[in-house]
């Protein structure tokens, strides 16, 4: 972490604390206090699209442990966050089981069917892989749509999620959890960055075969990383099928899955900053095209109709593209540029 | 004198500042109406014009109806892109905006806004249904019979009008691997002994097929009497045109299978992809009129469409949709008549209360301007239209060979292998 000039680490908690100056602090709970009060200033529609950003980070936080530090390509994620919203459901729909035992199980479950799905990414790379989790969604996705206990092409309803005896009915009750377990998530992908964990993974994704010499189980670590990867999709789709309260496999599509490693590679791979930013941003893109711009557009009756409505998904793909082609490192990337030109401010050069 | 213009004057102020306030004046009032389509992304060809006829009703009812009991509609239009994500934020959009009811094109749409709108008792109808969105019946109402009823609309027609053999008569399914196939499976598991047919396969395709040789050398290995297909027009063009050359299905020849399809199949699309002469004599069913059905709600269609819209004339959804808008002005229509406009403009849980069970729930035989079957609320069933007619594709066109037959309601929520 680059630091203001002048600042000095005494001691090895101070040099490994992620919050390390007064500012830091500062903005830390000045943040937790904005976010954690949005209930209060903003209606049903907004807080649905915060619970909807605060779910895809959860879930695209994993991918970017599995893409982004271990450089394991998996185009299946929509498939392995299925797997999670589909075990919660069944467990509390069918079997009466307290939401946290299907929200954990929800975990275990993705995190075992990535570990699966995960075993050829020990022989294949890259594109091969990315066959290998394609496969994952489809396969997954099938089994859902036939199997009885889910529901199959019908859908399956999903109770309130509950904790304790207390129920969360409300938008904003599920906001908390939502953006609790987000924070938590946030949190701990942090953590696995600075862990010897996370070096091994890093330096698996930067050169397998350096890192098998330098006496790293690659087969061990690839797996941790489907695992884990796979753990947070489970429970960002627990998540989404309590929030939804009726789940079909129409949601986890595999364009889905691609808009995922869009948002991660858009945000900045490998860096726990990214998945934030490549959410927020993402999420918002969508809502804003879909409910600000195309009826602003069309209410003008100045564009041939239906031609504001063909021209959003171009919009959407040319935001991408442009962003890929201007920033290619992604929004954290740019965001530390920005960090580092105002400390320096105003001898930035 | 001077005292009398002084007190007439203020006799006119008074009477100026209060006479606004005393009349039942509807300016500037409005009733909102969420409405979702699909108008881009994967459902966009039925989306978009599904949008389009929404919008255009709504503006013929705003400028030559004078709106709803005098009030202006305001509507609230959103493209959901068919993306179960975005309906689901959406959704809570329409209730932040204070939207007395909402309504959407497709199941899928439905399916991933029903919990939210449910859980908030705020009303929707939806135009293409399937069953679980109101098995058990709650706040989301069936605009059209859903797949389901085309199965047994068809199965019962087909029993009393063209089976002629003794004893049950063998049908084979052959399903698109989604709701819209599996309505009808589900409908065949619950009925198909009752009406006094035998399923004897069950097949599945995909929306991508190119061949179902193999499927249908099966299915006439079965020796069937019908073939029942739920699908798109292009992958029922594919079985059409399979059966045809494995010599299952012979236009008008003895002994050959009689074939049966779902709404969703049985469109021009059918016909033109397929060639006419493949196509003959196949039956279907179709909840709407067709754009050449003289009938009395059909001119304004004809002439907003030409309007507005140009290019979608032609197409049936623009029919389902023009009628949607319809059905829920007539709704808004009751709920204002018998509660008022105030008590409804509080908004919130209380009018979309009022607006179910005042407005909804007490249609009754509504006539859609005969572009479908006649609309009304029956307690337990919440499709608001339960009626299909039975078409003959008839040297190339779609040619209705029955009146509205009554779809029954089907309760699914009964069988234990239903989605709860």
């Amino acid at each position: 972490m680059s630091l203001p000039s002048g600042m000095r680490s005494m001691t090895y908690a101070q040099d490994m604390a992620i919050l390390r100056t007064k500012t830091h602090w500062t903005l830390f709970i000045g943040f937790l206090i904005v976010l954690f009060t949005l209930p209060l200033y903003l209606g049903s529609y907004w807080l649905g699209v915060a619970n909807l950003i605060g779910i895809t980070l959860i879930a695209a936080t994993g991918l970017n442990i599995l893409i982004g530090y271990c450089g394991q390509l998996s185009i299946g994620h929509a498939g392995f966050i299925a797997v999670g919203a589909y075990t919660s459901a069944v467990l509390t729909n069918r079997f009466g089981l307290p939401f946290l035992v299907g929200l954990i199980c929800a975990g275990f479950m993705s995190g075992i069917i990535g570990l699966i799905f995960g075993i050829p990414s020990v022989r294949v790379k890259g594109f091969y892989l990315a066959i290998t989790t394609i496969a994952a969604q489809f396969i997954i996705i099938w089994v859902i749509n036939h199997w009885d206990i889910t529901g199959g092409f019908v859908g399956i309803r999903v109770p309130y999620a509950s904790i304790g005896g207390y129920v969360l009915r409300s938008a904003s009750s599920q906001f908390y959890l939502i953006m609790g377990i987000a924070a938590l998530s946030i949190f701990f992908a942090k953590n696995i960055a600075r862990t010897r964990l996370g070096r091994a993974l890093i330096a698996v994704r930067d050169n397998d075969l350096a890192a098998e010499v330098m006496g790293i189980n690659l087969f061990y670590y690839k797996m941790l990383a489907f695992f884990i990867g796979c753990f947070m999709a489970g429970i960002a789709g627990s998540l989404m099928a309590h929030w939804i309260g009726f789940m079909t496999t129409e949601h986890f599509t595999l364009a889905e899955s691609i808009l995922y490693i869009a948002m991660i590679i858009i945000g900045g791979l490998g860096t726990t900053l990214g998945p934030i930013l490549g959410v927020v941003f993402i999420r918002l893109l969508q809502q804003v095209l879909t409910v600000q711009v195309v009826p602003f557009l069309e209410g003008t009756k100045l564009l041939p109709a239906g031609f504001a409505s063909g021209v959003t998904p171009m919009l959407f793909g040319l935001v991408i593209i442009l962003f890929l082609i201007l920033e290619p490192r992604g929004l954290a990337h740019r965001w530390n540029l920005f960090k580092a030109a105002y400390r320096l401010w105003p001898f930035s050069y | 004198m001077k005292k009398a213009i002084i007190l007439g004057a203020i006799l006119l102020a008074v009477m100026l500042a209060i006479l606004p306030a005393c009349a039942t004046s509807t300016a500037g009032k409005v009733l909102k109406v969420g409405i979702m389509t699909p108008s881009t992304g994967p459902a966009a060809e039925k989306g978009s014009p599904m949008g389009h006829a929404n919008l255009d009703a709504f503006e013929y009812i705003n400028t030559e109806l004078g709106g709803i009991e005098g009030y202006k509609v305001e509507v609230i239009w959103l493209d959901s892109a068919y993306d179960s994500a975005k309906v689901a934020t959406i959704i809570n959009r329409f209730m932040d905006e204070g939207a007395l009811i909402w309504g959407t094109a497709s199941s899928k749409e439905g399916a991933a806004a029903m919990e939210i709108a449910n859980r908030a008792e705020f009303p929707g109808v939806v135009a293409f249904t399937s069953p679980v969105l109101y098995r058990p019946p709650q706040h989301i109402y069936g605009q059209l019979p859903d797949y389901g009823d085309d199965w047994a609309a068809f199965a019962n027609y087909y029993m009393q009008n063209i089976w002629k053999g003794p004893g049950k008569p063998k049908m084979a399914l052959h399903l698109l691997n989604n709701p819209t196939g599996y309505g009808a499976r589900d409908a065949a598991r619950a009925l198909a002994d009752k009406i006094g047919i035998e399923i004897v396969s069950v097949d599945e395709h995909t929306t991508t097929t190119t061949s179902e040789v193999e499927s249908l050398t099966r299915i006439k290995a079965k020796n069937p009497d019908v073939i029942y297909i739920s699908s798109t027009p292009a992958p029922t063009a594919v079985i059409i045109k399979n059966a045809y050359e494995l010599g299952l299905y012979k236009p008008g020849a003895a002994g050959s299978v009689t074939i049966g399809l779902g709404h969703a199949s049985i469109t021009k699309a059918l016909v033109d992809i397929a060639g006419a002469n493949i196509v003959e004599g196949v039956y279907g069913v179709y909840p709407t009129v067709n754009w050449t059905d003289d009938v009395p709600g059909m001119a304004k269609v004809k002439e907003y469409v030409r309007k507005l819209h140009p290019k979608d004339e032609g197409n049936m959804d623009y029919i389902t949709s023009w009628a949607q808008s319809m059905i829920i002005a007539e709704a808004l229509r009751l709920a204002v008549k018998n509660v008022g406009y105030n008590k409804l403009a509080k908004g919130g849980v209380e009018a979309w209360r009022l607006v179910e069970k005042e407005g909804i729930q007490k249609l009754k035989n509504y006539d859609v301007g005969g572009l479908h079957g006649p609309v009304s609320y029956s307690p337990g069933d919440n499709r608001l239209s339960k009626s299909v007619r039975v078409f003959q594709i008839r040297n190339g066109t779609i040619t209705p060979v029955s009146d509205w037959i009554d779809a029954p309601v089907i309760e699914y929520e009964k069988f234990d292998w239903f989605g709860k």
